[in-house]
């Protein structure tokens, strides 16, 4: 938003005779101009006209009539809110569970993607690669079945394991365990998701010149050194790009995987913020509840935008804004 | 021919050490992942009463191709997956064409309307007015029963451009600088230099594209719901889901175990509803693989 | 070259996009002639479309290609251009609502209050008056259950899922037990959950393993809603009152509370921790997915579960086809203790609650309204539980019998067999009769009746229910006639206004239960009763005895407004 004070700011003929006027300019970008704008329209009207719904949170609205036939209770819902202690728990695992996302969720990815572009033989690099993003294709509902069955006491594979080799002589009951949640959701988290989200990787890799590397080769340095001088550096911006992005998401991580892998043993870790606001908002028809739940994600999620991009723009010249 | 030269130098020590390492690591993760996969064929070929007994892993018990013909005998499949198509398509080549402009001309530091811009895009990941004015807007729109809908909203992705961004950011300015002296405009630097360049990460956001697109149903079920001509593959798909997984006001309180009995176990449908819909997406994965598993070399574009 | 290739690649694909996308947008304004140019009387056989939409699933809706649709369209002129939900949630209604458009026809299940509020919903009431004879004969008496509210005495909607006179032709639930393990006991009574732990235990204690593999005495489910039928309903069941959603009401005064509340089921979950306590309920009972407690049922080991015959449907088929058939499970109206009798049956009235309502987007409600009426009368019954005469049924000597061929396609061969011939597929549309009913001719409504139901019995069913002396698992429980009838029907569709606070003290009070039920079952048994204390407090502080207030009204309310 401060960009259009900005900009505008510069519409007059300028008295800075360095600056060329905003028109002047315009008339010279206007490829650029008719390259973006056409697109940026469409994103204005699919995006930010329906944002006149946020009216709804200070109502009761009730589907039917007119958004201003509707009765208006001004901030009692968000007091609603901020007053439930269960937003407050859902809030905490929400974030335990996005944190615990982001560091495993995150790092390991890239990882991935860099050991995998030091695999030489390009069948077995090509066949890995393939592999690891089937399980994106799996729902949650089949994945998170295969891990309480592994997880079972019931003759379930770990439990099988732990005891043939001797580790405990009891099967645990994980599943049973509230302070295992987190932990649960994360690995399979990772397990379902670290070959697709290692794929944006592999693309910024394959960016890199190759000449880099043959470069290096010649030097004789070692792949671990190549790796740390050419590789990572090559794809610092698109990490950071990505990561300033994730971090802006850290409060909406939707809720079917913790839902899916719940049970009532575990519901105060399970519990995300996205299930409390389908649960108390949308399902029982409290539409404007719901909405100022989602005016709450909104704001802390720009701010933590804001916040991490500013960061990264300071300390790492990255940034998406 | 650089390539020998380089295979030619001996590997040390280390870097054996490495390979063994990370050869073993990718073995495991193969197997690892190859699981769940596996999984949903075998149960998905897999009798589905037997089904219900459990411990299915890699290999059908009772092998049957019943599930699948369950699934084809239904109206609307071919409609559906014609639509689907159409849709996978017309998206993802509008989302591409919108990534890679928008992400060309802000990744351009003298472009004057690059802060707003980017930030106008930025915001729009972490809000939504929700579903009444969306919808609502739609109907004024006429976009109601109509293709267009599938396409025109979500066309641009603020994340695709800013993917794209940052590998344009990653590529040499040398280039566009050499290419703005002989001349060329704006677009024809996009097109001429940009775009070719951008192979590997166009690759990958035609594959989120074209995943998203084709997986989507929502869409479908909200707009063209009533509209049978249009119709996709995973909205039809859906339908026999739902209607698999019971409570039926068709079925009254009254009918009898054996009715219910008989009725196919909604495990081995949805598995392979699963293995359905996930076969054409990774038919088309090789083709877009290709430009991002391997490096390219800039040199052969410089010349 | 290798330019010029790309460019024209370029332009060709971007041409294609262009094409795409101006020749489906031409789609757009194929579809919306419904209502049509009938302004005149209704009885004409005019070709009319009408538009439906279905808040539930159906996936085998052919477009009335099926044998009843074609017959019906001959019949009436009409066609139904129907749509279904396919998310569970139904977000498509208020999305509707909110738009302001809508089909002629809606069945919205839970949701019909956003149409009545928005005022999208007619007063049905002189429309039935005029033109619906069959309708107002299905309902007969029950006329006045139909009416919305007792501020708002108007007829909105037509309740369509329960059907009317529906007699329970058998007994689902609740306590089950291994055929087998009744056998081998020597077919022993079962009155108390003591007789039913003391059967478990015995057979448990005979046969620690079967096939090899543990044996689990007892097993529930309670995975996501399935925990109200396999944990907390029984205590409802098992202390002599019958479901009636969260609450209990008492007869006389019409107070509701919730049901745990009730001294008598804390002694029922009491049981339930002892059995935990002593090992014989099964350890991953709160832990377990429903596909995983089938799978466990489909090995033959579980011997006894908690549940409606329906939770675990496809662990019987399976135990069936996998020659386990003396696995499957037998039924008993088994009580706390001998003070109290199952009331499983006692009788409701006619329940009302869902159905469909005609929306002011109707052009001609009075065609609507006919068409409803033709599939309320005996002939529209007949044919849409039936089919037609000579193609899915018979009749013999003044009796309607399904041939064998077809009785047997639409047994294993359900879901074609509806889409072919229509039959059960209208349901939601109409009012009905139930299971039970008589017509004019004296064969029945539907195609459930109890010989039916006694032709389809295993071998080890008829052996159980031969050594307890009956024909049926319903002969053993209490009449429906020992038990007077409630004047509220089922409370669970009484609708709750939405501005009240009932429904977020609802959801608070399940899911405090949903979390605290499990843990005082898990609980060492010196904790029971200070774990039940505290359980309650945290309903109370919830807002629980506000709520229960509240609902009292409404039971009154609609005891007032269908007892005048």
């Amino acid at each position: 938003m401060k960009a259009v004070t900005e900009t505008s700011g510069s519409t007059e003929p300028t008295v800075n005779k360095k600056k060329k006027g905003f028109w002047t300019t315009f008339k010279e970008q206007k490829i650029l101009y008719g390259m973006s704008l056409p697109f940026i329209i469409v994103v204005f009207i699919f995006s930010y006209l329906p944002v006149w719904g946020w009216i709804m949170a200070f109502q009761n609205y009730r589907p039917g009539r007119g958004i201003f036939e509707q009765k208006w209770v001004g901030f009692d819902h968000f007091v609603t809110l901020f007053t439930d202690d269960k937003f407050y728990l859902v809030l905490r695992n929400t974030l335990a569970m996005s944190f615990m996302g982001l560091i495993v969720g995150f790092t390991i990815p890239i990882l991935f993607a860099v050991l995998l572009n030091e695999i030489r033989g390009s069948v077995f690099k090509r066949t890995v690669q393939t592999i690891s993003y089937l399980p994106h294709f799996v729902s949650w509902v089949v994945v998170a079945g295969i891990v309480t069955k592994m997880l079972s006491v019931d003759g379930g594979a770990v439990n099988q394991l732990l005891m043939a080799l001797g580790f405990i002589d009891q099967p645990i009951q994980f599943m049973a365990q509230g302070s295992w949640f987190w932990y649960i959701v994360t690995a399979s988290d990772l397990w379902k998701e670290m070959g697709w989200n290692a794929i944006i990787y592999l693309a910024a890799i394959a960016g890199i010149d190759q000449e880099q590397f043959e470069a290096a080769k010649v030097d004789g340095a070692s792949r671990i050194r190549q790796i740390w001088h050419i590789t990572l550096p090559s794809i610092a911006p698109t990490i950071a790009i990505l990561l300033i992005m994730s971090i802006g998401h850290l409060v909406s991580i939707g809720f079917e995987k913790q839902f899916l892998l719940g049970n009532p043993l575990v519901v105060d870790y399970s519990e995300v913020l996205d299930l409390y606001a389908l649960n108390y908002g949308l399902s029982m028809g409290r539409f404007s509840f719901g909405t100022a739940i989602g005016m709450f994600n909104s704001i802390v999620s720009i701010i933590l935008l804001l916040t991490a991009n500013g960061l990264f723009k300071k300390f790492m010249k990255q940034s998406i804004m | 021919m650089a390539r020998t030269k380089a295979a030619s130098i001996k590997p040390s020590f280390s870097d054996r050490v490495f390979d063994i390492v990370n050869y073993t690591f990718m073995t495991l993760v193969m197997i690892v992942t190859l699981y769940p996969f596996l999984n949903v064929l075998a149960i998905s070929l897999n009798d589905s009463v037997d089904t219900v007994r459990g411990g299915i892993t890699i290999w059908p018990r009772q092998f049957t191709l019943e599930n699948y013909m369950q699934i084809f005998q239904y109206e609307g499949l071919i409609t559906g997956a014609k639509i689907s198509v159409l849709r996978t398509l017309a998206g993802t080549l509008l989302g591409l064409i919108s990534g890679s402009m928008l992400g060309y001309v802000l990744s351009r530091i003298e472009f004057q309307g690059r802060k707003f811009m980017s930030t106008f895009l930025a915001l729009t990941m972490y809000f939504s007015g929700g579903m009444i004015p969306v919808f609502i807007l739609i109907r004024d729109l006429n976009m109601m029963n109509s293709f267009l809908v599938y396409i025109i909203p979500g066309m641009v992705s603020a994340f695709n451009v800013f993917v794209i961004r940052s590998f344009i950011d990653g590529l040499p300015y040398s280039l566009q600088e050499s290419a703005k002296l002989d001349g060329a405009n704006d677009f024809t630097i996009y097109y001429r230099i940009i775009l070719p360049l951008c192979k590997p990460v166009l690759a990958t956001i035609a594959l989120f594209l074209a995943v998203g697109q084709w997986n989507s149903w929502f869409d479908t079920y909200l707009y063209n719901g009533s509209a049978p001509h249009l119709t996709t593959l995973q909205f039809e798909l859906m339908k026999v889901l739902q209607s698999t997984q019971g409570q039926n006001t068709g079925m009254g309180a009254g009918q009898n175990m054996a009715e219910i009995v008989k009725q196919v176990s909604p495990e081995s449908i949805k598995m392979a509803i699963t293995i359905v819909v996930t076969v054409p997406i990774l038919l088309v994965y090789p083709f877009l693989q290709r430009y991002f598993v391997k490096g390219m070399t800039l040199g052969a574009v410089k010349s | 070259m290798n330019h010029k290739k790309r460019l024209s690649l370029l332009l060709a694909i971007m041409m294609l996009a262009t094409f795409i996308l101006s020749a489906c947008s031409g789609g757009n304004n194929g579809n919306s002639a419904s209502g049509g140019d009938t302004g005149n009387e209704g009885d004409s056989l005019e070709p009319i479309t009408i538009t439906y939409f279905s808040a539930d699933s159906n996936a085998n809706w052919v477009n009335m290609q099926d044998a009843v649709g074609k017959k019906l369209t001959e019949l009436t002129g009409v066609t139904i251009q129907a749509e279904f939900a396919v998310d569970g949630s139904n977000q498509k209604l208020p999305l509707m609502v909110a738009s302001g458009e809508y089909p002629d026809l809606v069945f919205a299940k839970g949701d019909a209050n956003l149409f009545v509020d928005a005022g999208a919903y007619i007063d049905l009431t002189d429309l039935i008056e005029e033109h619906a004879p069959n309708i107002k004969k299905v309902y007969g008496d029950y006329m006045s259950r139909l009416k919305w509210s007792n501020e708002d005495e108007a007829i909105y909607v037509l309740p369509t899922l329960a059907a009317v006179d529906n007699e329970m032709l058998d007994a689902g639930g609740t306590f089950q037990i291994q055929h087998e393990v009744l056998k081998e006991l020597g077919y022993p009574e079962l009155k108390t959950v003591k007789d039913y732990e003391n059967a478990l235990k015995a057979y448990y204690e005979k046969y620690p393993t079967i096939d090899g593999q543990p044996t689990i005495p007892l097993s529930l489910n309670a995975d996501g809603w399935r925990i109200m039928i396999s944990v907390t309903n029984p205590a409802f069941i098992a202390t002599g009152v019958s479901d009636d959603g969260e609450y209990y009401i008492d007869l006389e005064t019409a107070e509701a509370q919730l049901h745990y509340k009730r001294p008598e089921e804390k002694e029922y979950f009491r049981w339930l921790n002892h059995m935990n306590a002593t090992g014989l309920l099964d350890k991953e009972t709160f832990v377990q997915k429903t596909d995983q407690y089938e799978a466990k049922i489909s090995s033959g080991r579980v011997l006894g579960v908690i549940d409606q015959d329906w939770g675990f449907g496809n662990a019987t088929s399976a135990l069936r086809s996998s020659g386990k058939e003396n696995r499957t499970y037998a039924r008993f109206p088994i009580q706390l203790d001998e003070t109290t009798k199952d009331a499983t049956f006692q009788d409701t009235g006619y329940v009302a609650g869902w159905g469909v309502g005609i929306t002011t987007s109707a052009k001609d409600p009075v065609r609507i309204i006919k068409f409803l009426d033709y599939l309320a009368s005996e002939e529209g019954q007949i044919l849409m539980n039936w089919g037609i005469e000579g193609e899915h049924y018979e009749v013999v000597d003044g009796k309607r019998v399904i041939p064998e061929e077809i009785q047997e396609r639409k047994t294993y061969d359900n879901a074609n067999f509806t889409k072919e011939t229509g039959i059960g597929l209208y349901n939601a549309l109409y009012p009905r009769y139930g299971d039970g009913v008589l017509d004019s001719t004296g064969n029945y409504f539907t195609t459930n009746f109890p010989e039916t139901i006694m032709k389809n019995y295993t071998p080890s069913e008829k052996e159980t229910l031969q050594a307890y002396g009956v024909e049926m698992w319903k002969d053993l429980w209490p009449k429906k006639e020992e038990f007077p009838v409630k004047p509220w029907g089922v409370a669970y569709n009484i609708p709750v206004p939405s501005d009240s606070n009932i429904n977020i003290t609802y959801k608070k009070v399940e899911e405090i239960t949903r979390k605290r039920i499990p843990e005082i079952i898990l609980a060492d048994p010196s904790k029971f009763d200070e774990l039940y204390d505290q359980f309650i407090q945290e309903l109370n502080a919830a807002g629980a005895e506000q709520m229960e207030q509240e609902y009292t009204e409404l039971v009154r309310a609609r005891v007032e407004l269908w007892n005048d």
